[in-house]
């Protein structure tokens, strides 16, 4: 054999390489043992997690499952561009309740996968906004359930002789005394998503509602000025939330809180855990949980993460075993038992709550008012785009770039061109 | 050897099925130009196409003409972008070749220790713009950040670089001056190191200044070097999206919203992607006026002077 590569070897190897390349996909394709699976991740727990979950439903059923990982945001994007090419690369995806809407098209229904005692076991509120509103057509299925409550510095309010706020008024009383000395009463996030999740919790809570009976946005009322002028006047006149929260999203939130500069936030069932251990907080054992604040109303968002099934895959029958595995009573527990992730399933739910003593129980009792009381935005034609509006207007507002009232009503009149645009009221 | 190479050349030639003509030649380059079409061209073909279709995931995606560029170009929020753009793309730019000729000057001196600083000069250009981002987000931060630290040492007050809409856009060319005054530097360093120096002589022997000479003499031979440096920072404000994103994400509230951030926005966000595809085209064409104008004018005008 030659040692020198000529021409013609070259070419040929080339040749081989690309149809090697391009024949791969059709390949691993004709496995209907695999599956693929694009999964949610974050933090340094979540591997181990789903390479348990992967492992066990694998020796249960024989089917393999190949996945990658991302996390949220890089996870929202990689969804987005692969339903855009109508890929098939991924038979099963993880979503969430947030921009459900954007792939009403685009995920496979689960209807006629789950009996509709299996759906009643799940959180009404969870199962209603991953539904199409037009078809009925279930886009995924949930997995655990993402609510807030408060979580407050239970030694230093003790030590000052403070209570948790359980109102708007008292949240600005409570923390105007805490505030000082590089120390802050409150932190909410002021960016993106997570400034409209804000917006949307303290929109309820004064009375209001995004829309109106007939779809037209109705975020500008009364309520919706109140709402977003008490949630800039948190940071810009009352100052006892950090200047710079008007850039945070949740990270940042969740990291002022657990560094230990401020003394009370709003957050997800995670950091539960995330506060509870000494790696990831430096306030362990210091905190503790109470209701999320009320105005007129007691509501605020209870959405869930979830399964989806890809409707460009080849083969949707092991694909679906995988999604119900996941939403299963032992992968649920499982989630519960490493991440504190709240249960979708409202009987697991319940013997969660039973078996849990002390704070931990207070917490999820509390949490599961919140999702009994819970609310999310609509999922309407065009509502993921007047979401983008919705971010730059709550900054605007927040930043002192506009008056809330200006703000909201050029919002409205946006938002209501967008959803006629997109077939919202046809 | 050369008993090799006679054996080799006339050989190769005999089996090779094609003669050596221009046809041959595309041939061999076809596999490169498929590449190039596939990675390319076909992805900036299609997203021009889709520029023209309401392309959202709803499914259908009718044609709706220039729909898209004109919602885009009447939109509050694209001309806030474009406002941005057009501030951050003339205000950076302007610095850079400024700060870059003079300090090109300054460190092309034989003075000490120029070579340490030429050396040095190369450092943030070589930083990929995400760590660039996220580094100055820390220094600008208001509770944290070493700049606001600095302020209170000298009992000045506090700023808030992210948090107000003109800080943040300060903030954001800031940045982008820092990672890219050194490469200006670089290109007008070696330009002036390639300037002929008899005309720099004899203005010297005439009583020239040393102003008199950069703006007489340096300068307009430089001309051809600064041209390609606005060139490459024109094409380059317009594609800046890394450090933004990393900075501020377009925010607050759209104050530093650049062409490509409000582009990604409607893409991944409001999940547009036909809205997303015409403001990059709308953000390509504007470069490619710019770049006309300052090629095209100055060539204008002397072939105007030549008639």
């Amino acid at each position: 054999m030659s040692g020198t590569l000529s021409r013609r070897k070259f070419l040929a190897a080339s040749a081989a390489v690309t149809a090697g390349s391009l024949a791969a996909p059709w390949v691993a394709r004709a496995d209907a043992k695999e599956i693929t699976a694009l999964l949610i991740t974050g933090g340094p727990l979540y591997p181990k997690y789903w390479e348990k979950i992967v492992q066990d439903f694998t020796a249960k059923t024989g089917i393999k499952v190949r996945y990658d990982l991302l996390e949220f945001t890089p996870l929202t994007a990689k969804v987005v561009t692969l339903s855009a090419a109508r890929s098939s690369q991924y038979d099963v995806y993880s979503t969430h309740t947030a921009q459900i809407d954007s792939y009403f098209n685009h995920f496979a229904p689960l209807n006629s996968y789950f009996s509709d005692s299996e759906l009643a076991d799940f959180y009404p509120v969870a199962v209603k906004y991953l539904r199409d509103p037009k078809t009925g057509n279930l886009a995924a299925i949930p997995r655990n359930m993402d609510a807030r409550v408060q979580y407050y510095r239970g030694d230093i309010y003790q030590e000052k002789g403070l209570k948790p706020a359980g109102t708007w008024e008292e949240l600005v009383d409570v923390g105007l005394k805490l505030t000082g000395n590089g120390h802050y009463g409150l932190v909410v996030p002021g960016q993106g998503d997570p400034a409209q999740r804000t917006f949307s919790d303290l929109l309820w809570q004064a009375g209001g509602d995004w829309v109106d009976q007939a779809n037209k946005p109705a975020f500008n009322s009364e309520a919706g000025i109140k709402a977003l002028t008490f949630y800039r006047d948190l940071i810009q006149k009352h100052k006892i939330v950090p200047p710079d929260a008007v850039g945070y999203q949740w990270n940042e939130n969740s990291t002022e809180f657990s560094s230990g500069t401020v003394y009370a936030t709003f957050d997800w069932p995670g950091a539960f855990a995330t506060l509870s251990n000494p790696e990831t907080s430096r306030v362990v054992g210091k905190w503790s949980t109470a209701p999320y604040v009320r105005d007129k109303e007691a509501i605020s968002c209870a959405i869930s993460h979830a399964m989806a099934l890809n409707g460009q895959s080849g083969r949707k029958e092991p694909a679906v075993e995988f999604i119900k595995y996941t939403v299963s009573t032992d992968a649920q527990r499982l989630q519960f038992d490493q991440f504190t992730n709240f249960p979708s399933s409202q009987s697991l739910a319940k013997e969660v709550i039973a078996a849990a003593k002390g704070p931990q129980a207070t917490w999820l009792q509390q949490l599961e008012t919140t999702i009994a009381n819970g609310k999310e935005w609509p999922k309407l034609a065009g509502f993921s785009k007047v979401c983008t509006l919705m971010f730059s207007a709550i900054e605007q507002a927040l930043s002192d770039q506009v008056s809330p009232a200006d703000s909201l009503n050029q919002a409205a009149k946006e938002a209501e061109e967008i959803m006629r645009r997109a077939g919202a009221y046809d | 050897m050369a008993a090799v190479a006679q054996h080799r050349g006339p050989g190769r030639r005999r089996r090779s099925p094609l003669p050596y003509t221009w046809q041959r030649g595309y041939l061999l380059a076809s596999p490169a130009l498929l590449v190039m079409l596939a990675i390319l061209i076909y992805p900036l073909g299609y997203s021009f196409v889709m520029s023209f279709f309401r392309w959202d995931l709803s499914g259908s995606a009718p044609f709706i003409g220039t729909g898209n560029y004109t919602d885009e170009l009447f939109g509050r929020q694209f001309n806030q972008a474009l406002r941005n753009q057009t501030i951050f793309s003339v205000v950076s730019i302007t610095i850079e070749v400024v700060a870059g000729m003079a300090i090109a000057v300054l460190v092309n001196g034989k003075l000490r220790g120029m070579r340490l600083a030429r050396t040095l000069l190369l450092v943030p250009p070589m930083i990929a713009p995400a760590v660039v981002g996220l580094n100055f987000r820390w220094l600008f931060n208001t509770q944290y950040g070493l700049v606001d630290a600095l302020l209170r040492m000298f009992n000045l007050p506090d700023i808030p670089w992210l948090n107000h809409p003109t800080w943040a856009l300060v903030s954001v060319i800031v940045a982008d001056v820092w990672q890219n005054t050194p490469l200006m530097v670089l290109l007008f360093l070696a330009g002036l190191q390639s300037l002929p120096q008899e005309p720099l002589e004899a203005a010297t022997v005439d009583g020239a200044t040393p102003w008199q000479r950069f703006w007489h003499i340096v300068l307009p031979l430089m001309r051809p070097v600064i041209m390609i440096a606005l060139m490459l920072r024109i094409i380059d404000t317009f594609r800046t999206f890394d450090v933004v994103w990393l900075m501020t994400q377009g925010g607050p509230g759209g104050a530093t919203n650049l062409l490509t951030v409000y582009s990604y926005l409607l893409a991944f966000q409001a999940v547009d992607f036909g809205h997303a595809a015409a403001v990059s085209y709308i953000a390509l064409g504007m470069s490619l006026f710019v770049l006309a104008l300052l090629y095209g004018v100055p060539w204008l005008i002397a072939k105007r002077r030549a008639i």
